[in-house]
């Protein structure tokens, strides 16, 4: 049993993961909370969807919806952030422009779809028998999200260490009028920031709606929260940060329940969170993290 | 009182005390807020006093006030100390324990038998009328704005714009903090209890991340350091969804909109316009 | 045959002329306006459940107009109004309709913690109310106005339990269900209660939270306990997903569950795992009931689906309400008394009526999933 619980948490561990350094990238450069970034989630998981039930083959329609959420991104910079970061509003109203266009997708996803969860045609590929090994149970649907998953964290890592690109949103993450000195072009970083980070959410949000082959309205609901906890716990805009506290909630969440706690999971979730960043008051990693990311 | 007037307290009377309630909420907060705190606990004082007001009205029958006050008492030292292990966090670190402590209390509130669990605590006497809930209103306002004029408020003022420089000139920030957190808690347990005593029933539910979400946007929109603005940011918010309920399929899109559209036009809050128009006519 | 019959018989011919093919009668109300209060989460966390209802209403509105839900010719109305899952909205809805002096019942909220916050508002004013989804225990004991034509699970499970206990004749079960929700939490009580009254022993209990699309771990737990039986206390949107990932995990023992799991939702989404899920339920989609089959076909013409219980729990105090007006009841007091007047009154849920609590009156179905549907379990 501890085995399978293991491989639970892991599978579990990776799709929070994967939300948060996209949650992460947006707090470590801007300083914000992005509470539109669930809602983002769950509209691509819709567009996997559509696209799916149009005809377009999954691995393209993923690599789609990703895209159009990074746009969606850059969208909801221009009307939700970008009037107020001229006006140098801070860190709270940001939060609340969020939320309004949190809402707004919610509605107009709800227009569009209607209430009823929605499912991928898959092919086949969902009813494939479970694989066995030894002691654990797993599918090719759930190993494919989990290495997808991994392997976007990989890519986002590359970037920020290696292209021009990364270079340039750690400087804009760093100092904002240090870098705009520098000769950054501080909307165009912030514009690219949002596209990769909303891109990264909405492929968590369809690799979710991949793993329970579920896509629903308020897919985005229990994520949101837990999102923010481990991306607060692993440090301001700390992409380690946020890795190692995705899966810090799988394994929490997982083995609450194994240890037969499933009652006070959420309060054990959180409990762990709280005690530690009494511990460590500026999260795991702090900031320095994604300087050096 | 003029016959119309009747007829209209007759139609509105639940939307009225939910105002009333809900600004007690946003003033708790604000509280906190103007200490430089971002400590979103609100939901869970708020929960913590229902619960303590509505169980010792129904199980040990106590008389209303004197439930509201064990609720206040009790929601007051909860909050006092919880500002003890969070005293070394700012921020959004903050925000996040502290929300992480509400998830506790509900999680709590869900699992203990004398909460009545999910399945709630139905038959809560229905006695927070109209004018105890306003009168409850205008005690706390009244006690904030004479806390207003003491060095207290300096104080206050000081730790947000400058902890260093405060400690500079003496203040006790972990004292200030404290007592900010813990004035924030009697506030949101009144809240909580007259909550308790208006709505006939409880459930874990009514006092999760959802609520604390609620009440931290009535003070933003209201505008973050204003006491006004907070109360104003509550009323004009809970009356809104029942102002656009002619709008059916387009309300909840509606809904979004305003609250972007507000925030992106008075960035400040709307206690930030009147200001400006202080400004000005000066 | 006398001039009197004779001249009934050609009026009545004369109707069948006028009135189009399956019109309403003539009742006492003919002609006047009835207008009915519902109150829906359309929108918000509970919008699945309150969109169903609300679509119910309003094709109940369309039968209404084309004469196939007879009204006894009255322009009954069913006003339905968002409450977005939200306590406040439920409450000053409540308030609203109780005190505009023109709605003549109020029908909904759609969850029981909602019920339990806006009933006591109808009870003071003397004012009839109807819960459709509300089957916490203790609802319609918040007073004399309070009717359900819900079954609670409490009159449910205890033959869902009976009847698989004798046909599988298990000994051990295990039971998931979500604690943070009245109407889930409900159904783990009376599972225990009806579980233990078996003689069945319960290996072991886990919870989940509404919304929770993962439950690998719960379902690890439970298959090391090896019970021959898991009892889902929850509703459809967790408990496919429960199904899928025991099916997953390879777990095979028998599954059961209540109201919450009689939704196409089972089959459609759950697949092969769900075939042999038993579910006890208020309603069968294929019952044999004349309105229901009529619903059911008109329903799914509508809106491209077929209808889920709330639909058809909506639908049928549609049918209640229609029936009371058709027989005269306009206002709420006439509303009342006709409802304290109720015999049985066909429905799509089947012949109904309500007991001295209130409580409707009427016998639970209990379901096996087959493939792409529901079938009677024997």
């Amino acid at each position: 049993m501890f085995a399978q619980q293991l491989l639970n948490g892991l599978f579990l561990g990776a799709v929070y993961a994967l939300f948060a350094v996209g949650y992460t990238l947006v707090f470590g450069v801007l300083d914000i909370l992005n509470l539109a970034h669930a809602a983002i989630f769950t509209a691509a998981a819709f567009a996997a969807f559509s696209l799916v039930a149009a005809g377009v083959p999954l691995p393209a329609a993923f690599l789609l919806a990703a895209i159009f959420a990074g746009l969606l991104g850059i969208l909801l910079d221009r009307v939700a952030f970008a009037p107020l970061r001229k006006r140098n509003a801070g860190t709270l109203v940001p939060l609340i422009s969020s939320i309004g266009v949190a809402i707004i997708i919610g509605a107009v996803l709800r227009a569009v779809y209607g209430v009823d969860e929605r499912h991928f045609t898959l092919g086949g590929l969902d009813t494939a028998p479970a694989i066995h090994l030894g002691p654990i149970t797993f599918t090719t649907v759930e190993l494919t999200i989990f290495l997808a998953a991994i392997a976007l964290m990989v890519v986002l890592s590359w970037i920020l260490r290696s292209t021009t690109l990364g270079r340039r949103i750690r400087a804009v993450a760093d100092d904002r009028i240090a870098a705009a000195l520098l000769g950054v072009d501080l909307e165009k970083t912030i514009a690219a920031t949002f596209f990769i980070a909303s891109s990264l959410g909405g492929a968590a949000g369809v690799l979710t709606g991949l793993e329970y082959n579920s896509v629903t309205l308020d897919m985005g609901g229990p994520i949101e929260l837990k999102g923010l906890a481990v991306i607060i716990l692993g440090g301001m805009g700390s992409i380690t940060g946020a890795v190692i506290g995705g899966f810090i909630l799988g394994a929490v969440e997982t083995f609450a329940v194994a240890y037969g706690l499933s009652p006070w999971r959420d309060a054990l979730v959180f409990g762990v969170m709280f005690v530690l960043l009494v511990a460590r008051p500026t999260g795991l990693f702090g900031k320095r993290a994604l300087r050096q990311a | 009182m003029p016959g119309a007037l009747v007829d209209f307290y007759a139609k509105h009377s639940r939307l009225i005390d939910q105002i009333g309630v809900n600004a007690l909420l946003a003033l708790s907060l604000s509280v906190s807020l103007q200490a430089g705190q971002l400590a979103l606990a609100q939901a869970a004082f708020m929960g913590i006093a229902a619960y303590v007001s509505a169980i010792l009205a129904m199980q040990a029958h106590w008389p209303l006030i004197a439930t509201i006050l064990a609720a206040v008492l009790v929601s007051t030292v909860v909050a006092a100390l919880l500002a003890l292990p969070v005293r070394r966090l700012r921020g959004v670190f903050l925000a996040i324990a502290t929300i992480g402590f509400g998830e506790i209390v509900r999680v709590f509130a869900n699992n203990l038998s004398i909460t009545g669990g999910a399945e709630g605590l139905s038959g809560i006497p229905n006695d927070a009328t109209t004018p105890v809930i306003y009168g409850s209103l205008a005690v706390v306002a009244f006690v904030l704005f004479a806390l207003s004029r003491t060095k207290f408020a300096l104080a206050v003022t000081l730790v947000r714009e400058d902890e260093h420089a405060a400690r500079g000139v003496g203040v006790d920030v972990g004292m200030v903090r404290t007592l900010s957190l813990a004035l924030g808690g009697a506030i949101a347990g009144l809240g909580g209890a007259l909550y308790a005593h208006a709505s006939f029933f409880l459930t874990p539910t009514d006092f999760g991340f959802a609520r604390m979400e609620q009440i931290l946007v009535w003070c933003v929109i209201g505008g973050v350091t204003s006491p006004l603005g907070a109360v104003i940011g509550a009323a004009l918010l809970s009356i809104l969804p029942e102002v656009i309920r002619f709008l059916s399929d387009w309300r909840e899109v509606t809904n979004g909109v305003i609250l972007l559209l507000v925030i992106l036009f008075a960035p400040g809050g709307l206690s930030s316009l009147w200001r400006r128009g202080a400004i000005r006519v000066r | 045959m006398n001039r009197f019959t004779a001249s009934a018989v050609a009026l009545l011919a004369m109707a069948a002329l006028v009135a189009p093919a399956g019109a309403a009668s003539k009742g006492p109300a003919a002609g006047k306006a009835v207008h009915v209060g519902v109150i829906a989460d359309v929108t918000g966390g509970a919008g699945v459940y309150g969109t169903p209802q609300k679509n119910a209403y309003e094709l109940a509105n369309d039968d209404i107009k084309s004469g196939k839900l007879d009204a006894g010719g009255a322009n009954l109305t069913f006003d339905v109004q968002d409450a977005a899952t939200d306590g406040a909205q439920v409450v000053n809805l409540m308030q609203k309709f109780t005190t505009d002096g023109s709605t003549a019942i109020v029908i909904g909220p759609t969850l029981s913690g909602e019920a339990f916050k806006a009933f006591p508002l109808a009870a003071r004013a003397n004012f009839p109310a109807m819960g459709t989804s509300t089957t916490a225990e203790g609802v319609t004991a918040i007073g004399p106005t309070i009717y359900r034509d819900a079954l609670a699970e409490s009159q449910v499970i205890p033959t869902t339990v009976a009847r698989t206990h004798a046909k599988w004749k298990y000994k051990t079960a295990a039971i998931i269900y979500g604690d943070d929700n009245a109407f889930t939490k409900t159904d783990y009580d009376v599972f225990k209660r009806e579980l233990e009254k078996a003689g069945v022993q319960v290996v072991d209990t886990e919870t989940f939270h509404i919304k929770d699309t993962d439950f690998q771990a719960a379902l690890t737990r439970i298959d090391s306990k090896k019970p021959d039986v898991i009892a889902i206390g929850g509703l459809f949107p967790e408990a496919t997903k429960i199904i899928a990932q025991a099916g997953k995990l390879g777990i095979k023992a028998h599954m059961m569950g209540g109201n919450g799991l009689n939704s196409p939702e089972m089959y459609a989404v759950a697949g092969p795992a769900a075939q042999g899920v038993v579910v006890g339920a208020a309603w069968a989609l294929a019952g044999k009931y004349p309105s229901n089959e009529r619903f059911v076909k008109s329903y799914t013409a509508k809106y491209g689906k077929a209808p889920d219980q709330f639909a058809a729990q909506s639908y049928a105090a549609a049918e209640i309400v229609a029936y009371l007006v058709a027989h005269g009841a306009v206002t709420k007091d006439e509303m009342l008394s006709g409802l304290r007047g109720v015999r049985v009154i066909q429905t799509v849920l089947g012949p109904l009526g309500f007991d001295a609590n209130r409580d409707v009156k009427s016998s639970p179905v209990i379901l096996e999933i087959v493939k792409n549907g529901f079938a009677y379990f024997h």
